[in-house]
């Protein structure tokens, strides 16, 4: 089997849902209270009730690793578009300070609404991805503005005002959490910490749709993606209306980065790994890459879940920190290669 | 013939004025405001059991010191790094130095537990200068690594990592109360035993930075010039980072992590008095301290009577002022 071939696609996707399906398992049966395969299995089909096994898997292990998969692979593909879109392997919703965005804006949202929304409604749920995808789309225009000079948009420029954007929105993030009282604050704190401390099925049902709806958009525009890769001249004479299509891409992919960040706080560096692992695996066609890169996200985000519940057990490290440490390392290695390879 | 006072004099000839009036200001307004009387009464006749007086020096003038001095520590450092580096957003925060000396300081916690303040300074030296280290040497690996861009992100995310690893260490040791106290920006908590014993290391640095001023110019121009001029560019760089480990390192030893001083000042020095390190460095000092005093009041005045951390001031100052450089300047060097 060659290494572009459909069957080495397939087997390159296979393996991944099969260690999905293993991360899922090992998350499911470990923790504060371990439970064997049968246990598990028995209950998720319903073959052998208990109340306490019930609560464990339906209402802890269960969500949390749902929201860590979902988050995983749409940050995973949102990076793969921001990469393309920017031409620049730099390119993550973290350092793009899209995260900050939407995270500042979730903040002050819980700051102003939390007395009069219960926090756990549905409709205080389902408004905060949108009250998310605000802060995250003010801020990416934002740092638009500010990149784009003389009728282009350099790479460079792009980032460093993403980085000046996150720092900034980080300090109205804190001047916000230290104004509220200390339970909020508590939740705040977690959160912006990147956690899916507490995951439940209303935070699944709030992001799902964006999810369904955006990652299609984008995966039908796959094509575009390798087009928009060339050079602006090239891809103009080929019809393409690049500015337009650009600008599409960034709007569905804040879309998803503010729908991820809205539940799980600021997990940064994964849109970043996983289009780079992802196109040493399979290439760079987006059609072959995107799938991949949601993949791998999704496995990466469930393991560092996984890796913050118990390595310290029973304190807990959200899974932004985790990924954080992993990622660092990587990024810097890969900045190393792409230099050397320049 | 109009008699013309050179800026840079100015700002230095000026200097004793402002601190004096920033002291003054930094003493008298916050949570409880004092009469002049008071403040004369308790430096003339200091009074134990009057509380006044005891807010007035257990408390205000240690912090208002303490914020003249971090401020121009600060400030020197970011001012070194860039005429160094030719690095227009080279400072001790946006390079990660201040994570670094988060980190040592919490391994110094774990290992050796009890350590005394000098010695946690110690640890926070140490930390700096190896996130420093590790941030330049990662830097000058890479090709085109000391432009700008590279440099900032390497240093975000060095950032990022130190201190996701410093938070981790802590959360399994459980003193992450001490630590989050190490991090976070307290100048409101300054301790006037540990500003003594951190002055000496201080002058030091301030001494080593001013002494090289007149290197790093010539520095700032480019290294084959400064090599081609007889410069010993390997000796200046020690010295430049001996010195920015130092101030830097005792900067964050004594309040935390500040972030922006040392970007927007050494800036502001560079467009008051022109291209010489010579004057850039001392008013930069003179500058950052009275700016981060001036935040520190502005960071009790804005959400009164409560606090506002003193880096939400300078981040609500410095983000419009980041932009703007990377507006103006882009990925260039200086």
């Amino acid at each position: 089997m060659t290494k572009g071939s459909r069957g080495y696609y397939t087997a390159v996707l296979g393996v991944m849902i099969l260690l999905l399906l293993f991360g899922a398992y090992f998350s499911l049966t470990q923790g504060s209270m371990d439970m064997t395969v049968k246990e598990v299995i028995t209950t998720l089909l319903r073959l052998d009730v208990q109340p306490d096994r019930d609560l464990v898997i339906f209402e802890f292990r269960l969500p949390r690793i749902v929201i860590a998969v979902l988050v995983g692979a749409g940050l995973g593909i949102a990076g793969a578009v921001l990469q393309g879109i920017t031409r620049n392997g730099l390119a993550d919703p973290g350092i793009l300070g899209i995260n900050a965005g939407a995270g500042a804006a979730m903040v002050i949202f819980l700051f102003f609404y939390q007395g009069e929304i219960k926090g756990t409604g549905w409709g205080a749920i389902m408004a905060m991805p949108m009250f998310g995808l605000i802060g995250g789309l003010l801020s990416a225009a934002l740092i638009f503005v500010f990149a784009w000079k003389r009728g282009s948009l350099e790479p460079e420029r792009l980032l460093l005002s993403g980085i000046a954007v996150a720092s900034g929105l980080g300090a109205l993030t804190i001047y916000f959490t230290l104004k509220m009282d200390a339970k909020d604050f508590e939740m705040a704190a977690v959160w912006t910490a990147g956690s899916i401390y507490n995951a439940n099925w209303k935070y699944i049902v709030s992001m799902l749709p964006w999810l369904l709806i955006l990652i299609p958009v984008i995966y039908s525009k796959s094509r575009l993606l390798d087009l928009l890769g060339l050079k602006d001249e090239s891809t103009r004479s080929l019809g393409v209306a690049a500015d337009k299509q650009r600008t599409l891409l960034l709007l569905c992919s804040v879309g998803i980065v503010s729908a991820c960040v809205s539940v799980s706080g600021g997990i940064g560096f994964i849109g970043l790994m996983s289009p780079h692992i992802a196109s040493r695996l399979v290439g760079r066609r987006h059609s072959r890459l995107l799938p991949a890169c949601g993949l791998i996200g999704g496995l990466l985000v469930m393991i560092s879940d996984y890796i913050g519940r118990t390595l310290f057990s029973p304190v807990e490290l959200p899974a932004g920190m985790v990924v954080a440490i992993l990622g660092g390392p990587y990024f810097i290695y890969l900045m190393y290669r792409n230099r050397r390879q320049a | 013939m109009r008699f013309k006072i050179p800026v840079h004099l100015l700002i230095l000839w000026s200097a004793p004025v402002m601190v004096v009036l920033i002291m003054l200001l930094s003493i008298l307004y916050g949570a409880k405001n004092i009469s002049l009387n008071t403040l004369s009464e308790a430096v003339f006749h200091f009074d134990p059991t009057e509380v006044n007086h005891q807010i007035i020096m257990q408390s205000r003038i240690p912090r208002a010191a303490g914020a003249l001095l971090i401020g121009a520590f600060l400030a020197i450092s970011g001012a070194l790094m860039q005429g160094m580096t030719r690095n227009y957003l080279a400072s001790p925060s946006l390079m990660g130095i201040s994570d670094g000396s988060v980190f040592a300081v919490t391994l110094g916690m774990i290992i050796l537990p009890g350590s005394s303040s000098l010695e946690l300074i110690g640890y926070s030296l140490i930390g700096s200068a190896l996130s420093m280290v590790i941030v330049f040497g990662l830097a000058s690996l890479m090709p085109g690594g000391l432009s700008p861009v590279r440099l900032a992100i390497l240093g975000t995310v060095i950032g990022t990592f130190l201190s996701s690893a410093s938070a981790a260490a802590a959360a399994y040791f459980q003193i992450s109360q001490n630590i989050s106290f190490w991090y976070n920006a307290r100048l409101h908590q300054m301790d006037p035993a540990l500003i003594k014993l951190a002055m000496p290391f201080a002058v030091v640095g301030i001494v080593l930075a001013l002494s090289i001023s007149k290197s790093v110019t010539i520095m700032s121009l480019g290294e084959d010039i400064a090599t081609s001029l007889g410069q010993r560019t390997f000796w200046v760089k020690c010295a430049a980072i001996a010195s920015v480990v130092l101030l830097t390192g005792i900067a964050v030893a004594i309040a935390g992590k500040i972030g922006f001083v040392g970007l927007i000042i050494p800036h502001i020095a560079r467009f008051l008095t022109g291209t010489d390190y010579k004057w850039i460095i001392p008013c930069a000092g003179v500058l950052g301290g009275c700016f981060l005093a001036l935040c520190d009041i502005l960071s009790r005045l804005l959400n009164y009577p409560l606090e506002m951390p003193v880096g939400v001031v300078t981040g609500i100052i410095g983000v419009p002022f980041f932009l703007y450089l990377i507006r103006t300047k882009g990925g260039r060097r200086i």
